[in-house]
């Protein structure tokens, strides 16, 4: 079968968009699939100083009107707090800062202008085109804005008229249509362990570790049970909730996990 | 109960299998992708002076690691369109070939993956990688090319590419590549 797959750094990582057609018009569905990425990249980016993020971070209580995208993902995000009772938290911004994971654009300090660590999903009061932030807090929406752009870029192929497809961005995977993806994970070892086919799913990926690898200095905070080392994959219908799910798969109880996954529309993939 | 302060999170790369490299795009493919108006491309290879090379790290603060840079002018209608520059990113887990089109004022216009290789664990993973390679997933049931295993994602951080961005925007200050 003929294939076409691109690569582009975006995100903080590589996002690959494959298609199992090869003409011309799969060409411009994949261009169209990766400028809503990047798109999305610029409105979500923590990095970004001008980003709806950024801008929402330092409205200091204000309300700040962004992008239709940037209220839609805040919205997924606030609800997946509440619903995981801040397993997945989005207001974590904050601590992230301070523990230097995610740069500080407000103050040299970080603790001297009052920014909470973390916050709940009452803090954020999301209108028609605005978006509140109460408390001092700061989003962060490392845990899902992945995951959100891979459906958006699914979204996009599809109305391209694409029959099938995938997206990976940096593990945050999904695809659809009439094509089996074979799956393998990366173990903390190094070692590659087969998941399967994926079909019409998506699927995500998150390995909490005890050593620190400064090419991915991302950071569990905030928490009060301590996050189960290991890998988490946990596979569901959209990009954005497997992406967030792997962060309550990690910090749930075990005797629990299996269950709020599958309350919050996942399932964890165990490796036979 | 472990200290959570030293435990880290890191998004792991569910891999498309066979995987652990691949060819996205040639030169002639990255050139159209990020010029697809140009009507064709003059080779302008650069050889650049030590002297160069050290202004290009006083500019982007990356080390330009070897003296020859590959360069193309994408012409349309006799006039320049931009140019086409072909780069390297070797890290400790990975090899990847990239293209950036840059404006004539020195704006980035694209960045192409061109190809990708990942040598994560060296040798040992290779061999445990390969046995991975044996049997079913050579046979699944959607099959990817044939004799390029493919790759989908990576753990790694595109910081390394982005950072090779900044340092190819010196070289075109450096080299004066302008209209």
């Amino acid at each position: 079968m003929a294939s076409l797959k691109r690569m582009r750094p975006l995100l903080g990582t590589f996002v690959e968009i494959g298609c199992d057609q090869s003409d011309k018009s799969a060409e411009h569905a994949i261009a169209a699939a990766f400028d809503v990425i990047e798109k999305l990249h610029h409105l979500l980016s923590f990095h970004e100083q001008a980003s709806d993020l950024s801008r929402l971070n330092q409205a200091e209580g204000k309300a700040v009107a962004v992008h239709q995208h940037t209220l839609r993902v805040m919205k997924l995000a606030c609800g997946m707090t509440a619903a995981s009772n801040g397993l997945f938290n989005c207001t974590l911004g904050g601590a992230m800062v301070q523990n230097g994971v995610l740069p500080n654009h407000s103050s040299p300090n970080p603790d001297s202008a009052g920014t909470k660590a973390s916050g709940v999903a009452n803090d954020i009061q999301i209108n028609a085109h605005t978006i509140t932030l109460s408390n001092s807090i700061k989003i962060t929406l490392d845990g899902i804005a992945k995951g959100y752009a891979v459906d958006c870029a699914i979204a996009q192929l599809k109305r391209f008229g694409v029959k099938a497809a995938w997206v990976n961005a940096g593990g945050d995977l999904r695809v659809y249509g009439d094509l089996v993806l074979p799956v393998h994970r990366r173990e903390i070892n190094g070692d590659y362990v087969s998941l399967g086919g994926l079909q019409n799913a998506a699927l995500a990926t998150s390995t909490v570790t005890d050593v620190y690898d400064k090419t991915f200095p991302g950071k569990i905070v905030g928490s009060l049970t301590s996050p189960a080392l290991g890998s988490w994959t946990v596979m569901t219908h959209y990009a954005w909730r497997a992406d967030a799910l792997t962060k309550v798969a990690c910090l749930a109880v075990a005797a629990d996990r299996a269950a709020m996954v599958e309350r919050l529309g996942g399932r964890i993939v165990t490796v036979k | 109960m472990k200290n959570i302060h030293s435990l880290w999170l890191l998004p792991v790369a569910a891999i498309v299998s066979p995987v652990y490299a691949a060819d996205y795009l040639t030169v002639e493919q990255a050139q159209k992708a990020i010029f697809a108006d140009a009507q064709s491309f003059e080779a302008r290879p650069a050889k650049l002076t030590s002297d160069q090379q050290d202004k290009i790290k006083s500019l982007s603060g990356l080390r330009q690691r070897w003296d020859t840079q590959q360069i193309w002018r994408a012409v349309k209608n006799g006039k320049t369109l931009g140019w086409f520059v072909v780069d390297e990113v070797i890290g400790k887990h990975e090899f990847i070939t990239y293209a950036v089109g840059l404006s004539p004022d020195g704006h980035v216009l694209g960045v192409e993956i061109m190809t990708y290789r990942e040598t994560y664990g060296g040798g040992v993973r290779n061999a445990i990688w390969r046995q991975h390679l044996v049997g079913k997933t050579l046979a699944d049931p959607f099959k990817l090319d044939e004799d390029v295993p493919n790759i989908s994602g990576g753990t790694l951080s595109s910081r390394n590419v982005m950072d090779g961005v900044k340092r190819v925007l010196a070289i075109q200050k450096v080299l004066n590549l302008v209209e």
